[in-house]
């Protein structure tokens, strides 16, 4: 037993300085870019989704995803392997998952006009696609869910009544999310500090009223703005589910 | 009042020889030693408030509900707390013993500690003995001294039938089994016969599980077995009766198994028996480990014997001020001798070369620290010290801010020794290694291709061998990020905004004296668009690093840096920095050495920058109590390399080990 730890010290001891003369500049640098990170890995980065409804009830999405306010961490941990015991995926690795998702939103029902794009200098990726019905997104996060094989009821969902004109977004923060989320270390937690997200909704027709207190009206009157921190969306504190009304 | 103290001295001298140190009693040809000082752990510690602390509590809270009495202070156990308690072990090819010696105060408060003493304990004298209830240790005592001895009979030397047939153990294996069940069980099986192979073979996979059935029998016959022994003293003659008995066990398996299960479970019948057959000559060897472990014991008690104390290396080794020390003799003997363990690779020698080890603890009003020390075969300790025949370029320390510096690394080698040395280190190290296919004379040659290709000289003239990293401070610099605005009608537009981000700035710097083939590397650099120049700083244009590197070369050193204001002022002899005389002396003395110096990160890095103010806190607070902590390997005195960790404790604690204390305790809460 204690033989393998005098091994280790030996090897310690006297394989240090080898192992400093060997080491290459790539690992010397990876070894640097440790010491850099030194402060917490809280980063700042935001979640955008946008839908822009028509009166016949087709609209656009867009998703965004901006992990800009961190840019120098995410690309010092992109080029780590790994980071707090997460793989971290490479660029080619995010490009054909990004690929697949459009690829998947093509064959969809409904779905049309899929755009993609994604910024590695900045680190912003965004996807778009246009609805025959509001109702299709519902699909497309319950496949996903499927897909994932994750069971999750489906707690989001979307809907748009021509003929009452009321959009509806219904949300019920996933029941085991806090809980997982406090499994989690606080070194892990400490990602989403910071983070954003925000949901702005647009109408063809103006709106008369909103359910949820914590979204604004814009000054037209067109336009329903919500934000909020992804911690409390986890915790539950912000609630997105929203009922809006336009004018008849 | 002279007759008083006359009285006293001459008691205080009686009590010295009286209470001698028990390294007397630990052989000489024992592998490890480790000692807990007790008088230098209770220096910094009074027992009292040992008693008192958390650790203390819960020590004696815990033996006092596990004994159902009362404990109030350590010094019930009757353990002598000022003397020191030493472990040792001592290896032989067919039995590991692993044994502790602790001195006595008071060994009736000892014997206290034992339930159902009049049962357990053999009195001889003033020696008392006790074995433990599973019969694999020993415990012998008298008024000031307490032996605690357990064995493990090493499984290789009874896989030699020659050795084991001497004590009367067979080497028992599955496969053997099918013959001696046949004999045995005739009559059932000869139906069997045909069909029996192949299921056997099947059954041979799980010996995880043959372990644990095999554990559970040994365990019944030993309790048994120990019921004998009380009786009748420690050899055993009942010993065949209790393999008859079990064998009487395995007919009444097999009987109603045949009986049950007619067909199916014919190996497990014969796995039945094998797992008998196995837990008997565990059992016999178990009952032979007792035997040896008593007699080992009554030695350590009555016999006379060269102590430890007459090993050169063991004695050198010794420091008084240590709190704890573990000393461990050659590493290569030991290797050597327990080879058969590793296979074919043991004979191999990878510790060729490496002579005992030591460590030891010390604990002051200031700091820890642990040291290590390794002595080596002079041929390797030669190498090395020609390796490490290196200081420090002096010109590094100019760069080494004191005051504000979170940390560094300095280390000084000489190349050309070193790239010389390696070969050599190789061979041995891994020559031998593969010495049993008889690769030596390729890693010679190896060794002789990789001199003739590797021009040393030259080699270590572009890279001397001695560097240094250091972390001078945090620097917070305007960093551009995307983001959205939106107007009153929630259109976003993309806009670029500043945020503040610190980093740490650090410097890298070596010796060089020859700059050609640097000078021609960046001139390919710049050629291929990877490297621009202004100033004679270079910078590395990367586009996938998340921070500016930059480089020059100055006096002989190369530098590389994330600071452009740094290397700026390195370029125009502007740059301001202080070295205290202990960091210069940790940098200047030792070939290798470390520095961490927690305290000037405090409130450095922005609270927004950590996350919420909550972690900002708790950080700044772990930081600001956090000592610097140093590593340094120490220069080769004669044959023996050895190295020191420090920490520092922070303020206001008494001593290290106090600070500990508080330590665990917080750490429970």
């Amino acid at each position: 037993m204690f033989m393998f730890g005098d091994q280790i010290i030996v090897i310690f001891k006297f394989q240090v300085i080898q192992i400093i003369t060997s080491m290459n500049l790539r690992q010397f640098y990876k070894l640097l870019l440790f010491v850099l990170l030194i402060p917490a890995l809280s980063s700042c980065f935001e979640i955008v989704e946008e839908i822009n409804m028509r009166n016949n009830g087709t609209g656009d999405v867009t998703l965004t995803i901006n992990l800009s306010q961190s840019k120098t961490k995410v690309a010092s941990v992109m080029l780590l392997d790994s980071i707090q015991g997460y793989k971290v995926p490479s660029k080619q690795k995010i490009q054909s998952e990004l690929a697949e998702a459009v690829a998947y939103l093509k064959k969809s029902e409904g779905i049309s006009n899929v755009k993609s794009s994604s910024n590695f200098t900045n680190y912003i990726a965004t996807i778009s696609f246009t609805f025959k019905d509001v109702s299709n997104i519902n699909n497309i996060t319950k496949n996903i869910l499927a897909k994932q094989k994750i069971k999750a009821t489906n707690t989001s969902s979307y809907s748009f009544n021509k003929a009452t004109k009321v959009f509806s977004r219904k949300y019920q923060p996933v029941a085991n999310a806090k809980s997982e989320f406090n499994k989690l270390k606080n070194q892990d937690k400490a990602v989403f500090n910071g983070a954003m997200y925000t949901s702005i909704y647009r109408f063809e027709s103006p709106v008369t009223n909103v359910t949820n207190p914590a979204s604004n009206l814009s000054k037209s009157k067109k336009a329903v703005m919500l934000k909020s921190s992804i911690i409390n969306l986890i915790n539950g504190k912000v609630n997105v589910s929203n009922q809006i009304q336009l004018l008849k | 009042m002279k007759k008083l103290l006359l009285a006293l001295s001459l008691l205080f001298l009686s009590s010295l020889t009286y209470a001698q140190d028990l390294v007397k009693k630990i052989p000489a040809n024992a592998f490890t030693v480790a000692t807990i000082k007790g008088d230098n752990v209770f220096k910094l510690m009074f027992v009292k408030d040992f008693n008192e602390s958390f650790v203390g509590k819960k020590l004696l809270t815990e033996t006092s509900k596990s004994l159902d009495k009362n404990f109030t202070s350590v010094e019930d156990f009757g353990i002598n707390l000022e003397k020191n308690m030493y472990y040792f072990n001592q290896l032989s090819d067919s039995i590991t013993y692993n044994c502790f010696l602790i001195p006595l105060k008071d060994a009736s408060r000892f014997e206290n500690l034992i339930t159902d003493k009049e049962k357990k304990i053999k009195v001889d004298g003033e020696i008392r003995t006790m074995i433990l209830p599973d019969s694999t240790s020993v415990i012998k005592w008298n008024n000031n001294m307490m032996y605690f001895v357990t064995g493990s009979i090493n499984s290789s030397f009874f896989a030699d039938s020659v050795k084991s047939a001497r004590y009367g153990i067979k080497d028992i294996r599955y496969q053997d089994e099918i013959s001696m069940a046949d004999s045995t069980m005739a009559a059932t099986d000869s139906t069997y016969v045909t069909t029996e192979a192949p299921m056997v073979e099947e059954v041979i996979a799980p010996p995880v599980l043959k372990e644990k059935v095999q554990k559970k029998t040994a365990k019944k016959s030993t309790a048994k077995n120990k019921s004998v022994k009380r009786k009748k003293g420690v050899k055993s003659k009942k010993a065949p009766k209790k393999v008859k008995h079990n064998e009487y066990d395995s007919a009444e398996y097999a009987v109603t198994d045949s009986v049950g299960m007619a067909s199916l479970p014919a190996t497990d019948d014969q796995y039945d028996q094998y797992q008998q057959e196995r837990a008997e000559q565990e059992a016999k060897k178990k009952q032979l480990a007792l035997e040896w472990i008593t007699v080992q014991a009554n030695q350590i008690f009555n016999g006379n014997y060269e102590s430890i104390e007459s090993n050169k290396s063991y004695a050198a080794s010794l420091d008084k001020n240590a709190i704890a020390e573990v000393w461990v003799s050659s590493l290569q003997d030991v290797y050597n001798s327990l080879s058969p363990a590793f296979g074919s690779y043991g004979k191999a020698g990878v510790m060729k070369g490496y002579g005992s080890l030591t460590a030891k603890l010390f604990m002051d009003k200031k700091s820890f620290r642990i040291s290590t020390g390794l002595e080596l075969a002079k041929e390797q300790a030669d190498s090395y010290k020609k390796i490490m025949n290196r200081k420090l370029n002096k010109k590094f320390l100019k760069y080494v801010d004191s005051e504000k510096a979170i940390g560094f690394m300095g280390y000084a080698i000489d190349t050309k020794a070193y790239l010389e040395e390696l070969p050599k280190l190789m061979q041995q190290t891994y020559g031998s290694f593969l010495g049993t296919n008889k690769m030596d004379e390729e890693i010679a040659l190896g060794s002789e291709l990789f001199s003739l290709l590797l021009d040393e000289e030259a080699v270590s003239k572009v890279v001397k061998g001695d560097a240094l990293f250091i972390i001078n401070g945090l620097n917070s610099r305007d960093v551009s990020y995307t983001t959205y605005d939106y107007d009153e009608d929630y259109n976003q537009t993309e806009v670029t905004k500043t945020k503040k981000e610190t980093l740490p700035d650090f410097l890298f710097m070596f010796s060089s004296e020859d700059q050609r083939l640097m000078n021609k590397l960046i001139k390919y650099g710049i050629n291929k668009n990877k490297v621009s120049v202004s100033n004679n700083i270079y910078k590395i244009e990367e586009k996938k690093s998340p921070i500016d590197i930059y480089f020059m070369i100055k006096d002989g050193i190369v530098f590389f840096g994330n600071s452009l204001t740094e290397m700026q002022s390195i370029n125009d002899n502007s740059f301001r920095a202080s070295i205290s005389n202990t960091h210069k002396a940790l940098l200047t003395k030792n070939n290798f050495s470390f520095l961490f110096n927690a305290k000037n990160l405090v409130g450095k890095v922005p609270n927004e920058e950590i996350g919420v103010e909550e972690t900002a806190k708790k950080f700044n607070e772990t930081l600001g109590k956090m000592g610097n902590v140093y590593m340094k390997s120490n220069p080769i005195k004669g044959n023996l390399v050895s190295a020191d960790i420090s920490a520092e404790i922070p303020n206001g604690h008494e001593n290290a080990l106090r600070y500990l204390f508080t330590l665990i305790e917080n750490a429970a809460k």
